[in-house]
């Protein structure tokens, strides 16, 4: 199954691959194994997102700035309310990086 | 629409609009050549506001706030701008896109800028009986209700198609300079009152009832009594032409005409 590296840019991700990194530059883990540990990390994330996460959130928000290119959809925002069932938050500024799923599968 | 608060405060040339009505441009479509080979993907990435999906459309797809507009751009340096309200507005908003270009480190040029159609609209405040200009007009018109619910008239000198609908409400398209969506109006405007739809009911008293006989209202054309029926008191004759509708009282012989 192929899948995006999207999420290697979230917070977990980053710190995910601080860690290999420091792992095989002190010689515990070879760069094969970190390059699958990566991949693993990809496929769980997607996997993880697509079956275990029920709840929805709605983002809205003045668009500042939209592109598409690459199959990509990239927004920002300014002054976003993000919203779920019991809570929302304002935020100042949001980067939205959006892929479509579908495009794996064909 | 705005623009019809604005013609209270700023009064009509009534010398150029003698109809006393000045269509609003609505949408101007521009175009000019940048002059030079462009990368769409490299502007796609790097641009704000740009949409680039050559599966789909070989062009990219930028907007900008101020004129609001959007432009299509080819990988060959020919610009699309529409959107923009006035002329003015469409070279200024494809002059930034130009210099949005520049800045992107292409030799960008602002050759030929045309402008290549102008789209107005107004509305004369009356319905309109769709059918009998179409009727009288057929050599220009063209009016399927089933299809459309706009007269499309196509006007011959200038060279501007015109959708009317009942509502009064018009739209003029096809123009290259705002001179022919204004004269295009004044020409149309005195048939538009000709066939503005009346409410109004003429009466008259009529001797004899039959099937196919005709008659005469002062103000309106031939009448022919189409068909009647007896049963009920009261017949609904329907008429050949222009839209009207008659009613005849059977008991009485009292005929009402009224366009509809």
């Amino acid at each position: 199954m192929a899948t995006f590296e999207l999420y290697r840019r979230s917070t977990i991700g980053m710190c995910l691959t601080e860690t290999l990194d420091e792992m095989v530059s002190n010689g515990t883990l070879s760069p094969e194994i970190a390059i699958q540990v990566l991949v693993q990390f990809d496929k769980s994330m997607t996997e993880a997102l697509e079956n275990q996460v029920k709840s929805k959130v709605s983002i809205k928000g003045h668009l500042h700035t939209y592109r598409f290119c690459d199959n990509v959809w990239t927004f920002i925002l300014t002054d976003a309310v993000f919203k779920n069932e019991d809570s929302q938050e304002n935020v100042g500024r949001v980067k939205i990086v959006a892929c479509d799923s579908k495009l794996l599968t064909q | 629409m705005a623009d019809q608060g604005l013609e209270g405060s700023i009064p009509v040339d009534l010398s150029k609009h003698p109809s006393g009505i000045v269509p609003t441009l609505q949408n101007i479509v521009s175009t000019v050549n940048l002059d030079c080979k462009l990368d769409l993907k490299a502007i796609a990435l790097q641009a704000r506001n740009a949409e680039y999906n050559p599966k789909r459309f070989a062009a990219v797809i930028m907007r900008i706030r101020e004129p609001k507009t959007t432009a299509l751009i080819f990988a060959s340096g020919k610009m699309v701008c529409t959107g923009a309200k006035s002329e003015q507005q469409s070279k200024l908003a494809a002059r930034k896109y130009a210099r949005i270009i520049q800045k992107l480190g292409f030799p960008a040029k602002f050759k030929d800028f045309k402008i290549q159609n102008i789209v107005g609209s107004c509305d004369v405040k009356f319905p309109i009986r769709l059918e009998g200009l179409a009727y009288s007009h057929g050599a220009f018109s063209s009016y399927e209700p089933e299809l459309f619910p706009g007269l499309i008239y196509r006007m011959k000198q200038p060279k501007i198609v015109l959708l009317i609908f009942v509502s009064g409400k018009i739209v003029l398209t096809g123009a290259k300079v705002r001179e022919e969506t204004y004269t295009a109006f004044e020409n149309i405007y005195p048939v538009l009152t000709e066939f503005r739809k009346t409410q109004q009911w003429y009466g008259t008293h009529l001797d004899e009832l039959q099937e196919g006989m005709s008659f005469t209202m002062p103000g309106l054309p031939k009448l022919l009594l189409h068909r009647c029926t007896t049963e009920v008191g009261a017949c609904n004759c329907e008429y050949m032409e222009a839209g009207l509708e008659v009613v005849v009282a059977v008991r009485t012989g009292w005929a009402e005409v009224g366009s509809f």
